[in-house]
């Protein structure tokens, strides 16, 4: 693209009371570009304006005016570089002229007086002039064969759910069932909670009619007793190798290699090529995962709604309530049985269970806490059993002895109309034993709400177990990615697989596959049905963006993607291991092979990579790093007292946001600070902080999202990798002998944009404190 | 209280206590709302929500032995609060008819006392007693106690039945109610004592009749005055129709005394001259009944958010009868309808044996009951 290049300044938004406009458009002429001005480039007129510019000829626009987080549909232009000079929430809304008054004529004539509000404009304007010089237009990437099939793994009622839904969208769909028949764990069950207003009653199980449906549609076709043994390539052309259970297959997925097996006897790390052999040998009988079987499934996109197992009551730890001791003292998924196949019985004698004691959570210590995995679910099924207990007989009684009774939503109406029946009883409290009594057993509770301890002659005791995802102990997916078969890092949330429940429910850590119901957290038939609805059309999301060679989240629509020149490349696997979505697939000889489609454009392969060959077309090393170097540090031969100079590399995600609420909100912070958003920590990149702090610069600091157990980031490791890259640039600094507090990293989430100001004006407190950097005007 | 409990709920009194005004009780959530807005909630043991929580365990042996349910008032301070609509006060009430009828033998009688398909039954028994006895009587002994036609010029109810025929059947239905309560409230006070120590609601071990009956004395001005239902917030108004009902049956009762003695003591024949002090008293209360007795009414008509069921029906509307009969009786006398006076004053008859028959069995027992209740309350030394 041969650029031709146009800087326009808005005067709009108290930008020209604030500024210096005229000395503005001098930095462009410095240049040798001139600069326009318009009153309001927002507005019908001003849009007119860049347009009349562009048929001139014009084709990288830099607009400086307001974030980009604003008005980005006003100043897209089809087939232009667009580079948002952020002037308003960056400059001049958090540096009011009342806090930092602008020089006086008379104190212009003094060359050793500077206006740092005015510098600060002026930087980020020769900020934005570099950059556009580094950035071209992306062109998508475009796969070779593309499918729009999707492929649901489960056949219950999520499984069936989501296929339905799917298919009336007009997509092609392939359920496949590891059991013999669909219906999943609905199938057991007696009777099941409400899906619908008014919420009291139980109902039949919904799975009946959900087989029914799934059987008629022309679009889905089902196979069931058949298992997933490896996804191989990326979405839009995933190529599934099916199976039936039990069989072992050439193309059974390969694990990766244990950590002690990766290096030699002396702890050394073995080379690309023996690792690769070593990795052949563990996995002997399997093909590598960048074989393809030639006989494989094509589909776009996936739906895992692989389900959930009972949760196993079994061990030390529960000997007081009888378990493995007493035949009559069963789990929920094991009363549920008995209930399906007829009236109530003690599967010790077959006598009528008439009293029924649901324990909600194992008690005996002062620990309050529930059996694993469960919550409101097994809250609300002790409800229905304990109503099933009264359907079967007029004298039963049902007790339900609990920790947590929890029945969110409209289910408080179920919870409600099941507290009227005469016959069921509710007590919080801790049970301490169940014990055999004549003829049946006898549970003992403190802490209950009956206030003493309190004794309750049982037939049956039915122990809440939780809902285990069936991703906890099996990848499922079998996914044939370098990173291993299943999600990574998921025992940190218990099995549940998913990346970010809060911001983006569905997308699991790897692109193309989005979870739904039970295998993303326990819930019930109703919650699942919906959770099916949103996997299905996020599937659809993932299907037509891959087509169209664009990013599906959270970058949705981002037609950029890594690039990679790989004559330089020394096979490190960085990029292939840091990657949070598993993206890259080393070969035999440890160079990377991208799968684009899977990529979410985060660019933490760019931030990891030591040879710096990794870009996008709109953002890589030289972008940044030009941007850095634009930077005037203005030193002693300048002024007599020269400002500091300090860099911020700002998460564009959460951060960026956060300061420019700031500014909206007129909360000053150090104007000496010069603000760079980058994607994500995880792509930043050492160089541009070793750049900075050799050019004078006297700090440098990160800001990004919270990294650890409840992560806020969209890239799921970026701040964590980042902060990982920090403790390792400390050696760096030691050997310019620079002090390590120098470079800093800093937590903030989107809403916590009032304490954005103070951590920046601490940061550059602790520089000043320091003293300037030494390389200053070298 | 006990270390340790053995649980065994009673379903069926969960349905009775439904059946009389209760039916909410599952709804409580245990969250002491109702604790902390009652007036007479101690401060150890929440009040009423355990009594709440025993009704919806079906804990039947803690509350019919509980005096503290008979120190509520049913001011409907609780009801009004609670956020789940359990109803709190109207439990408790519901809760004190059963006891009523736990307490009260035959309880076929008490059973039927608040079944409302039993009530033509109920009342046929007092209507057919006095014209059954009065014919038997006519029989065996020849003896005109019933005259359907006197015959005369001033005429009064006694001329048609006889006062000695009315005498011989209430006084010893009167005598029976008493004794029914006698053997209530032996168990009664035996339970609550037993209730109370099992609670540590109590330091003493046994029961001081002379103790007892001095609290007794000590409590009367209180219930008199009405202090405790002042202490309600919902229900405040509701003191005063109370009041005029309490004093309107007291003052008749010392009406009806006074009269027994003045025919078979002095035999002084009525009708009684309008003067005379004791008619006053005997009008006064009369008028106090029916006042008391519509405004009670209005007040549980106008009264959505609490329950107002069967019992509560049938002892204000048997309360506004004996009024409106009695009055009636005496003003159409005075009118010279002396046939019409006469009818009415049979119908009379029948609600004042009712009264006296069913009350150990009804609502109105709370008026032995919770004075009993009070009674040890004040001797317990409970807060």
């Amino acid at each position: 693209m041969d650029k031709k290049y146009g800087v326009y300044i808005c005067e709009g938004c108290s930008i020209s009371d604030s500024l210096d406009v005229g000395a503005l458009k001098d930095v462009a002429g410095e240049e040798g570009l001139t600069a326009k001005t318009h009153a309001i480039l927002c507005g019908s007129d001003g849009v007119d304006f860049l347009k009349k510019e562009i048929e001139g000829g014009v084709n990288t626009l830099i607009l400086c005016a307001c974030s980009r987080r604003v008005n980005h549909d006003v100043f897209r232009f089809e087939g232009c570089i667009v580079d948002r000079v952020n002037l308003r929430e960056g400059v001049v809304w958090p540096h009011p002229r009342s806090d930092f008054p602008a020089l006086t004529e008379e104190e212009k004539e003094d060359e050793d007086n500077f206006d740092r509000v005015q510098m600060m404009a002026e930087d980020y304007l020769k900020m934005g002039m570099a950059r556009v010089e580094k950035v071209d237009l992306p062109e998508p990437y475009k796969l070779d064969s593309f499918t729009n099939k999707i492929l649901v793994i489960g056949g219950g009622v999520t499984g069936m759910s989501a296929a339905l839904d799917a298919a009336k969208a007009g997509y092609p769909v392939t359920i496949i069932e590891k059991e013999n028949q669909l219906g999943g764990a609905a199938l057991n069950w007696r009777s099941q909670l409400p899906v619908s207003d008014p919420y009291e009653t139980l109902i039949a199980p919904v799975a009946e009619e959900k087989i029914k449906a799934v059987e008629a549609h022309p679009n889905i076709t089902v196979k069931t007793g058949t298992l997933l043994a490896r996804l191989a390539g990326q979405p839009g052309e995933f190529l599934a190798t099916l199976k039936k259970p039990g069989e072992k297959i050439e193309f059974d997925v390969p694990y990766p290699l244990p950590d002690e097996m990766k290096v030699d006897e002396k702890g050394k790390e073995l080379d690309a090529e023996t690792l690769h052999k070593k990795y052949m040998e563990y996995n002997k009988g399997r093909k590598d995962i960048l074989t393809l079987d030639p006989n494989g499934d094509k589909f776009g996109a996936v739906v895992l709604a692989a389900g959930w197992k009972p949760s196993k009551i079994e061990g030390e730890a529960y000997t007081h309530l009888g378990v493995g001791q007493y035949p009559d003292v069963v789990t929920n998924a094991q009363f549920e049985q008995i209930a399906k196949s007829g009236k109530i019985k003690r599967p010790s004698d077959g006598k009528k269970a008439k009293s029924v004691v649901f324990i909600q959570s194992p008690g005996k210590d002062e620990d309050d806490s529930d059996f694993d995995f469960a919550g409101s679910v097994t809250s609300m099924v002790s409800l229905k059993q304990a109503k099933y207990v009264r359907d079967d007989y007029d004298d039963g009684k049902a007790y339900i002895v609990y920790q947590h009774m929890r029945t969110p939503g409209l289910n408080e109406n179920f919870y409600k109309s099941l507290q009227q029946d005469p016959g069921i009883f509710l007590t919080k409290g801790n049970v301490v034993s169940v014990a055999k009594n004549d003829g049946g057993l006898m549970v003992e509770a403190t802490d209950t709400l009956l206030g003493e301890k309190l004794k309750i002659k049982a037939d049956m005791v039915v122990l809440a177990a939780g809902m285990e995802p069936a991703t906890n102990d099996d990848p499922v997916v079998n996914l044939a990615y370098r990173q291993g078969p299943g999600f990574r890092d998921i025992s940190l949330f218990d099995g549940f697989c998913d990346s970010n429940f809060i911001c983006f429910p569905y997308e699991t850590q790897r692109t193309g596959i989005y979870a739904a119901g039970a295998v993303r957290r326990s819930m019930t038939t109703e919650e699942a049905m919906e959770d099916a609805a949103g996997a299905a059309l996020k599937a659809i999301q993932c299907i037509e963006s891959s087509n169209r060679g664009v990013a599906v989240h959270p970058r949705s629509g981002d037609m950029t993607f890594p690039d990679f020149f790989f004559q330089r490349c020394t096979q490190c696997k960085r990029c292939t291991e840091e990657c949070p979505f598993g993206a890259l697939d080393d070969d035999a000889k440890g160079t990377p092979k991208p799968n684009p489609t899977r990529c979410r454009r985060c660019g933490t392969c760019m931030g990891a990579c030591p040879e710096r060959i990794i870009g996008f077309a709109d953002y890589n090393i030289d972008s940044i790093g030009s941007m850095v170097k634009s930077i005037g540090v203005p030193s002693e031969d300048d002024y007599t007292e020269p400002p500091y100079r300090i860099l911020g590399l700002v998460c564009e995600n959460d951060a960026y946001p956060a300061l420019d609420i700031a500014g909206l909100n007129r909360l000053s912070y150090s104007a000496d600070v010069r603000l760079i958003p980058i994607r994500c920590l995880g792509s930043m990149n050492v160089i541009w902080i070793k750049d900075a702090l050799s050019q004078g610069m006297d700090g440098v600091f990160l800001l990004g999202c919270k990294h650890g157990d409840d992560y806020q980031c969209h890239f799921v490791k970026g701040s964590e990798l980042a902060d990982i890259r920090m403790k390792k640039i400390g050696d760096a600094l030691a050997s310019l002998a620079l002090e390590t507090e120098r470079v800093a990293q800093f937590e903030v989430a989107i809403d916590e944009y009032d304490k954005v100001p103070k951590i920046i004006n601490d940061f550059v407190e602790s520089i000043e404190e320091l003293g300037p950097n030494p390389f200053k005007g070298f | 209280m006990s270390d340790e409990f053995i649980v065994e709920p009673d379903v069926n009194f969960i349905k009775e206590v439904s059946k009389l005004g209760g039916q909410d009780v599952k709804k409580c959530f245990q969250c002491a709302t109702c604790s902390v807005a009652c007036p007479i909630s101690p401060e150890t043991k929440p009040f009423p929500r355990k009594e709440m929580l025993a009704t919806s365990w079906g804990l039947k042996d803690r509350l019919i032995g509980n005096g503290d349910i008979w120190l509520c008032h049913n001011c409907g301070d609780c009801t009004s609060r609670c956020p789940r609509g359990a109803k709190p006060g109207d439990v408790l009430a519901a809760v004190r008819t059963y006891t009523i009828g736990e307490y009260a033998v035959p309880k076929a009688l008490g059973k039927a006392v608040n079944n409302p398909a039993k009530l033509p039954f109920l009342l046929a028994i007092p209507a057919a007693l006095f014209i059954v006895i009065g014919f038997i009587i006519d029989l065996v002994f020849g003896v005109n106690w019933l005259n359907f036609s006197p015959s005369g010029e001033e005429l009064w109810q006694a001329d048609y039945f006889n006062n000695l025929l009315v005498d011989i059947i209430m006084v010893p239905t009167f005598f029976a109610a008493i004794g029914v309560f006698v053997l209530g409230l032996k168990r009664f006070i035996g339970d609550m004592h037993a209730n109370a120590v099992l609670e540590g609601k109590t330091a003493k071990e046994k029961i001081d009749p002379a103790g007892f009956v001095q609290a007794l004395v000590k409590i009367v001005p209180t219930i008199l005055k009405h202090q405790r239902f002042s202490e309600c917030g919902e229900n405040r108004e509701r003191a005063t129709s109370h009041m005029m009902v309490l004093f309107g049956f007291i003052g008749l009762f010392i009406v009806t005394g006074c009269f027994f003695t003045a025919e078979w003591v002095f035999h002084i024949e009525g009708p009684y001259n309008q003067i005379n002090p004791i008619k006053w008293l005997g009008n006064a209360g009369g008028i106090a009944l029916i006042i008391g007795a519509f405004l009670m009414i209005a007040q549980r008509r106008g009264k959505k958010d609490q329950i107002s069921s069967y019992k509560d029906w049938t002892l204000l509307g048997l309360v506004l009868m004996l009024g409106v009969t009695g009055m009636l009786t005496e003003m159409l006398r005075l009118g010279h309808l002396y046939g019409l006076s006469a009818f009415i004053y049979y119908l009379h008859l029948i609600f004042v044996w009712a009264l006296f028959a069913y009350t150990p069995f009804s609502k109105l027992a709370h008026f032995v009951y919770r004075t009993v209740a009070m009674a040890y309350q004040e001797y317990s030394g409970r807060k």
